[in-house]
């Protein structure tokens, strides 16, 4: 009786911390369900896709396809991480677009943060609708984990 | 959920506890429960639970009240306007807790943040011969949104000794899963293992001073690290307790959580009043 009455919160407890408490991350992505803090997601949930929001896709402007990319920045797929991690942006000296490991000085985020320290307008251009909150923290850790091409 | 390897060694210590005191756990045999033990004679110290043991089927409830204001905002005349801070909104928790079994105890906290926190406690070891300390194991859940969201289970232990009639002191190694508002995914540490000291000293018959802090040794540790001292007044089967602390939890995750950066501290009070 005893070893079952010590027992049973025990194993309880091991049930309920193994349960799986986490927070979902689709709970935070918002309109992009799928996005998750990788280079892949991102580029195919946010530089490639309008969402459920109606925020316009990046690669709208940002494009080599049939035009000038806007502001220089080519977010098409087989070249938008060579052209956004370490490096500079054209049009304010000093800035870097993605510095791995410091979203804060990532001018990508202040672009779309729509920080005071951006030249030009926040990003999408034609927003609102912007980048929600949630889209922006998940853009953030993939800066901040190291900016993996993965 | 993933086990991290943190949360792994937490739960093989908490077990490691426990499987032999399946074993060894007794009845309550000769020593009455319900006698008032001068120097543990509440639930809890501030937030951090005592090895206090619930005499089976009988009961305790707890108010506890954290006002929201800071004491160190503003001059001595802006706090004395909002009477220190009793004006202003407070959270407050509603407790009852339980004894089911011998030895074993289970209840319910509610905050009015809409948290509820289910926590159960069995007291594996008594001070007393060759046994120098208390210990107990301690388990809880809790879940914000009336325990519709965001859950954080812990598991710990509460390791004591009291010294004459006078001093009680406390060490609760507990680790507390999912203590980040975020997905694991969007952050370095989901989870928190705080070490909690604590001390409650009889300074008159029926007054005492406690005094808890909870660093956290490892894991995720926003703002800064729980930390509370109270005077009390014992009174009959009632315990009326005046408190300050840098935050205002009084659950185990928003203890693990810490207060807000800042150094802020607030007034709060708690009454226990005892069933038996």
């Amino acid at each position: 009786m005893i070893r079952r009455v010590v027992w049973t919160p025990i194993v309880l407890a091991g049930a309920l911390a193994a349960g799986g408490c986490d927070e979902k991350l689709k709970s935070v992505a918002g309109p992009t369900p799928n996005l998750e803090p990788t280079f892949a997601s991102i580029q195919r949930e946010i530089f490639e896709s309008t969402d459920s929001a109606g925020r316009t896709a990046c690669t709208q402007c940002h494009t080599s396809t049939g035009r000038n990319p806007s502001g220089g920045l080519n977010l098409n797929h087989d070249v938008a991480y060579d052209q956004i991690v370490n490096v500079p942006v054209r049009g304010k000296p000093g800035a870097i677009r993605v510095i791995p490991g410091d979203p804060d000085n990532s001018y990508l985020v202040q672009k779309l943060e729509g920080s005071s320290a951006i030249v030009g307008r926040r990003m999408p251009s034609n927003g609102p609708p912007y980048l929600t909150d949630g889209q922006i923290l998940i853009l953030r850790r993939w800066i901040a984990i190291g900016a993996p091409r993965n | 959920m993933r086990f991290t390897k943190r949360g792994s060694i937490a739960l093989s210590l908490v077990f490691g506890l426990c499987l032999p005191s399946a074993l060894l756990a007794q009845e309550a045999g000769g020593d009455d429960v319900a006698a008032l033990k001068l120097a543990e004679p509440d639930f809890t110290l501030v937030g951090l639970p005592t090895s206090l043991r619930v005499p089976t089927f009988r009961g305790s409830f707890r108010v506890t009240h954290r006002f929201r204001r800071p004491l160190n905002d503003g001059d001595f005349g802006d706090l004395a306007a909002d009477l220190f801070g009793i004006d202003s909104g407070a959270q407050i928790g509603l407790e009852f807790r339980f004894g089911i079994v011998p030895n074993g105890q289970v209840g319910i906290h509610r905050v009015s943040n809409r948290t509820i926190e289910f926590f159960g406690q069995y007291s594996l070891w008594r001070q007393g011969g060759a046994m120098p300390v208390d210990v107990s194991a301690l388990a809880t859940i809790e879940g914000t949104n009336n325990f519709k969201d965001s859950y954080s289970p812990a598991l710990g232990a509460i390791v004591s000794r009291t010294v004459n009639d006078v001093v009680a002191l406390y060490v609760e190694p507990i680790w507390v899963n999912n203590t980040n508002a975020l997905p694991k995914q969007l952050v370095d540490h989901n989870d928190t293992f705080i070490v909690g000291v604590g001390a409650r000293v009889r300074v008159r018959p029926t007054v005492y001073l406690v005094g808890e802090y909870a660093p956290r040794a490892s894991g995720d540790h926003p703002g800064v690290s729980h930390i509370a001292f109270a005077i009390e007044k014992r009174a009959g089967g009632h315990m009326f307790q005046l408190n300050f602390s840098d935050g205002f939890g009084t659950t185990l995750a928003e203890i693990a959580r810490g207060g807000p950066q800042g150094h802020d501290w607030f007034m709060g009070f708690n009454i226990t009043r005892k069933f038996f």
